[in-house]
């Protein structure tokens, strides 16, 4: 399973599109963290997503591609329409990835 | 670090809401801090509005700010520095904590504004927010800062610009509320801009030819070869690397970047074509000479004051020049800088209505 997160808008709009994916790949894992790294997907699976602020200003969104099997899987949020579980995965992702 | 208490969450919001106002620092904080933490909590609509109303009760502006302590959770933040407390260790919440000072003095002293809404709004700030967060930005009440990654970024909290954009978002809000899609984005963008601009100069006392017109010079880490975000001097110059690319702010309307209105498009570009404005800002402070607080920030502050949520590019040049006009009279030598900004960047203005093209 391949893991990659990108982001969009933001103060440094012009600048963090251009930057390349962070991502993770689960051959490269601990079988433990792996399994972590599937509960939290699987979280924000099964969350309802949060929907955006219209008076928020310069916030980011941020897409996580899941690949595994035949269809990728694609999941959003924005800096103020967080669920705590995507946060989770987020955190992670910025912790763990290259 | 001072750990701070939230009252009891069965304390009613209206009890809540006249504590703001104790003289009692730890009341006063508590009382803030559980008023933000239920509303955010429950994302309760009457909630968050009792809190509008107890942020805009006359504060003076009063600052707090707050440590995410790398949590995504604003409400899990802990207050570390208010109003009238001295410094403490941790840079970022006194960089925070003066810029937001800094810019709050700027307004009341060089447009006699009162706070962001101009009646004293509380000025909340918080930082060390997420993790290798590359970003800062005004959620319609609060400014939130990150550290960066650390590669391409450096705190955020580090550029005075940064946070007076941020500050400055709060403003546009509470006066035009432009739209932050395509080119009211962009024009609510550049304001931004413009304050952020305008702050720094200020801050180093400036005037528009002694100023380097970036925004944020100061978030990049040494490795990174870029001068800035933006450059409102020159759009499109800021930086040019193998990392991130050219910048793409065009500086005049030919060049102007159509983008879809998605996340993905920026909003239309609301950090791109915000060049086209800046530029023209930039060259009506140095077409006028001086600071660029005085005449040609006076004439974009009531400018903007006077625009509305759809304002676009040409219908604020247009509301500049009788601006201008009001201020500074009738084929003043404003006014005619203000015409000659304007033209600079393939924008006409003209006081006569039938000429106004879309
Ligand atoms: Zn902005
Ligand atoms: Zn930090």
């Amino acid at each position: 399973m391949r893991v990659s997160l990108t982001t969009h808008g933001g103060l440094a709009a012009a600048i963090t599109r251009q930057l390349p994916p962070r991502v993770a790949d689960t051959d490269q894992l601990s079988p433990e963290v792996a399994a972590e790294l599937r509960g939290l997907i699987d979280a924000v699976r099964g969350d309802p997503p949060g929907r955006p602020d219209p008076a928020a200003r310069d916030a980011m969104t941020y897409t996580i591609v899941v690949e595994h099997g035949p269809e990728p899987t694609t999941l959003t949020a924005s800096d103020t329409a967080m669920t705590k579980s995507f946060a989770d995965l987020l955190d992670w992702v910025e912790r763990n990835a290259a | 670090m001072s750990a701070h208490r939230t009252l009891s969450c069965i304390t009613p919001p209206f009890i809540l809401t006249r504590l703001l106002d104790s003289d009692n620092h730890a009341i006063r904080d508590a009382a803030l801090s559980t008023l933000l933490t239920s509303a955010q909590l429950r994302g309760e609509r009457g909630v968050r509005s009792l809190i509008a109303g107890a942020l805009v009760t006359p504060g003076d502006g009063r600052r707090s700010i707050f440590d995410c302590r790398h949590s995504t959770f604003l409400p899990s933040a802990t207050l570390v520095r208010s109003e009238g407390e001295a410094d403490v260790a941790d840079v970022s919440v006194n960089q925070a904590f003066n810029g937001l000072g800094t810019t709050r003095d700027f307004f009341r002293t060089v447009f006699q504004r009162d706070s962001i809404d101009g009646r004293g709004m509380r000025l909340l700030g918080y930082v060390h927010r997420g993790r290798h967060y590359n970003n800062a930005f005004w959620d319609g009440q609060e400014m939130v800062f990150g550290d960066g990654d650390g590669e391409v970024f450096s705190d955020f909290t580090g550029s005075l610009g940064v946070i007076a954009h941020e500050l400055a978002h709060g403003v546009t809000e509470h006066t035009a509320g432009l739209e932050y899609h395509n080119q009211s984005g962009a024009l609510n963008e550049s304001l931004s801009d413009v304050a952020g601009a305008m702050v720094t100069q200020w801050f180093l006392q400036q005037t528009a030819d002694q100023a380097d017109w970036l925004i944020g010079a100061e978030v990049f880490t040494p490795n990174i070869d870029a001068d800035a975000l933006r450059s409102m001097k020159a759009p499109g110059t800021a930086f040019d690397n193998k990392l991130f690319g050219k910048d793409p702010q065009p500086d005049h309307m030919d060049r102007f970047v159509e983008l879809p209105d998605t996340d993905q498009g920026d909003n239309g570009g609301v950090h791109i074509n915000s060049g086209i404005p800046n530029k023209a800002f930039y060259l009506l402070a140095t077409g006028i000479g001086g600071y660029s607080w005085d005449a040609p920030g006076r004439i974009w502050y009531e400018s903007m004051k006077a625009s509305t949520a759809t304002t676009e590019f040409q219908g604020f040049a247009d509301i500049t020049l009788r601006k201008a006009e009001e201020l500074y009279g009738t084929e003043s030598r404003e006014q005619q800088a203000v015409k000659e900004a304007w033209s600079g960047v393939g924008i006409q203005v003209s006081t006569t209505p039938t000429l106004r093209r879309q």
